[in-house]
């Protein structure tokens, strides 16, 4: 079990490098920021004055360098927009995110996986037909269509809830269940398969015929097994949450990561986006890593497989 | 793979009448595929105007049936241009944009996923890694991340698209082609002398070039989708130029005055993205049901 989670930190590590290396190179290779923030206008002194304050004068390598010594002290320098340290301004728009993802991921479970386990245990019913039907288009109509269409219907025609901004419970309504139905759609849509997989196999059919009855069989053998299916794709779900409310956010005018990454691709603000690639990435990981220390928990097969390769 | 179940050896009446209803949903969006391949190929002809031609007289004029003329069958947009003009360009530019996309990410993909199979040791763990952090982040954050900085060419954003979902491809082909380095046919081949690109283009490909295809078409709607989202944020494809999300992105300014403007666009990405999932689905349970 030690060594189980020893290979899965060091990996989170080492995702946790690629990441920052990427952000780096990305930012700083791509092109010369200096030219891309100023106009081309700007006197050449003062270029050369905003390189020398941002350090941009230096070497690759050394620019390199002091990045990563400066993010391993926590100082991922300044927004380039307003001058307050990057850190403070993604800071400040995490749990206004957070608002509405956590509830989102909710729905998705809730919504997604009886509905997956119910159209299996169906198979090829009236009812499984139509919960996969649905499945199909909620993960094909794009979130920002979904959330268009929620406004025009629920904010305009009828003015129930606001169509964008943050405030009361009543402005969490629609862009929660824009976010929370796409997510569901797809696990209704994985539960289904999972779960059938696991219906086909013979331990099934060894406790049918010994006289387990259905419900105990579902409940007893079934699910769990399925459960450590739904589980891997978890963690690929909150990714598809992530970019989902980068959308979501934008049509809804939530002032939150989302609207914030888009405001700053725009303005071409370095320190913020990486801050942001960091913070999503410390995210992705651990949220991969919990998943994959539950599966040593749900399941003792997996515990001493060496690196755990699916 | 491994069930074959009772009722698929002995259809009952009521599969039977699914099945049916099935292949009418798969015979519409074929269908509906094949014309919107028709539109992007005639898409100059099929417009009325120039899809950049300003009507100012006739800003935001409503479709035919909601009290427009003949003169913008589908309305006009804030600038007068012609939405029926727009939307087969868009129609154009966007499949142009996923077809080139999805070529990329299936060439790159399938040629690291034969490396991976070919080489093994250290260069199959490297692609792994890579694999690994590809899935591991959400790709539309770093698509913005990359848009940001290399400012935002056609070129360079069909490139990019391109990157999301070579790791399926790389996944699928490295699985295939390594257990067909131990079929007796490649086997019999490299015995005979076949150097190493002679047996997986002209052995092993054209053995997996069925599970592929399900995959490439599996993928494309997620193509799609990325594009379309990242022209919707005003990030992708740029004005002059429009795409599908991109018209959706513009007109919501107009969502209460002018709804035609993104209705369209919006009804076209959901169609085409859904019948391709169909066609996709169908395909797979065709072909290889281990594909997910």
């Amino acid at each position: 079990m030690v060594r189980f989670i020893a290979v899965r930190l060091a990996r989170a590590l080492l995702t946790i490098a690629v990441v920052v290396t990427f952000a780096f190179v990305v930012l700083r290779v791509s092109g010369d920021p200096a030219r891309a923030l100023l106009s081309p206008e700007t006197p050449a002194e003062a270029v050369e004055a905003f390189r020398k304050a941002w350090g941009l004068d230096a070497p690759l390598w050394v620019q390199y360098a002091r990045y990563l010594f400066a993010v391993v002290h926590g100082d991922l320098g300044q927004s380039m927009r307003d001058g307050r340290s990057a850190i403070a301004v993604v800071a400040e728009r995490i749990p206004v995110t957070l608002m509405l993802t956590a509830p989102a991921l909710i729905l998705n479970l809730l919504i997604g996986i009886p509905a997956g386990i119910y159209a299996a245990l169906k198979r090829d019913s009236i009812a499984d037909r139509l919960v996969m039907m649905v499945a199909v288009v909620g993960f094909t109509v794009p979130s920002f269509v979904l959330g268009l269409v929620f406004v025009l219907a629920f904010a305009v025609e009828l003015p129930w809830f606001p169509s964008g901004g943050a405030g009361g419970w009543q402005h969490l309504v629609l862009p929660v269940i824009t976010l929370g139905l796409g997510g569901a759609a797809v696990l209704a849509r994985f539960s289904r398969s999972a779960m059938l997989e696991v219906l086909g196999q013979p331990y099934i059919r060894a406790a049918s015929a010994k006289g387990v009855p259905w419900p105990r069989v579902v409940t007893g053998h079934a699910l769990p097994n399925a459960a450590i299916a739904v589980l891997t794709i978890v963690g690929f779900m909150v990714g598809n949450l992530i970019a989902g409310t980068v959308l979501v956010e934008s049509v809804f005018s939530w002032p939150g990561i989302g609207s914030l990454l888009v405001v700053s691709v725009v303005s071409r603000d370095l320190a913020v986006i990486q801050c942001i690639m960091l913070v999503v990435a410390a995210a992705m990981i651990t949220t991969n890593v919990t998943i994959d220390l539950l599966y040593g928990m749900l399941d003792p097969r997996l515990r001493d497989l060496r690196s755990g390769r699916r | 793979m491994s069930s074959i179940s009772a009722e698929k050896v002995l259809p009952s009446s009521r599969t039977h009448r699914l099945w049916w209803w099935r292949d009418r949903a798969i015979g519409i969006a074929v269908a509906w595929l094949g014309l919107m391949l028709l539109v992007a190929i005639f898409a100059d002809r099929l417009a009325p105007y120039d899809y950049a031609a300003l009507d100012l007289h006739h800003r935001l004029a409503a479709p035919l049936g909601l009290g427009g003329t003949i003169a913008h069958p589908f309305g006009s947009d804030e600038l007068g241009r012609d939405v029926l003009s727009r939307l087969a360009i868009s129609i154009r530019i966007s499949l142009l944009i996923a077809f080139g996309a999805t070529l990329i990410g299936a060439v790159l993909g399938i040629t690291l996923g034969i490396l991976a199979a070919h080489f093994r040791g250290w260069v199959e763990q490297i692609i792994l890694g890579c694999i690994d952090f590809q899935a591991s982040m959400p790709f539309l954050v770093l698509a913005l991340a990359v848009l940001a900085f290399f400012g935002n060419s056609l070129l360079l954003f069909v490139g990019l698209i391109g990157l999301h979902g070579w790791e399926r491809y790389a996944r699928v082909t490295r699985a295939l082609a390594m257990s067909a380095n131990e079929h007796a046919y490649v086997i019999a081949v490299r015995q005979l002398g076949a150097r190493p690109w002679r047996v997986y283009l002209r052995h092993i490909m054209p053995n997996i070039a069925s599970t592929l295809i399900v995959t490439m078409t599996l993928a494309f709607p997620d193509i799609i989708l990325l594009e379309s989202g990242l022209s919707f944020l005003g990030l992708g494809v740029q004005p002059p130029l429009t795409s599908l999300g991109n018209m959706v992105g513009y007109g919501r300014d107009y969502l209460t005055r002018a709804p035609w403007i993104l209705v369209l666009p919006s009804l076209v990405i959901s169609l085409t993205t859904l019948s391709i999932s169909l066609v996709g689905d169908w395909l797979r349970d065709r072909i290889d049901k281990t594909l997910s």
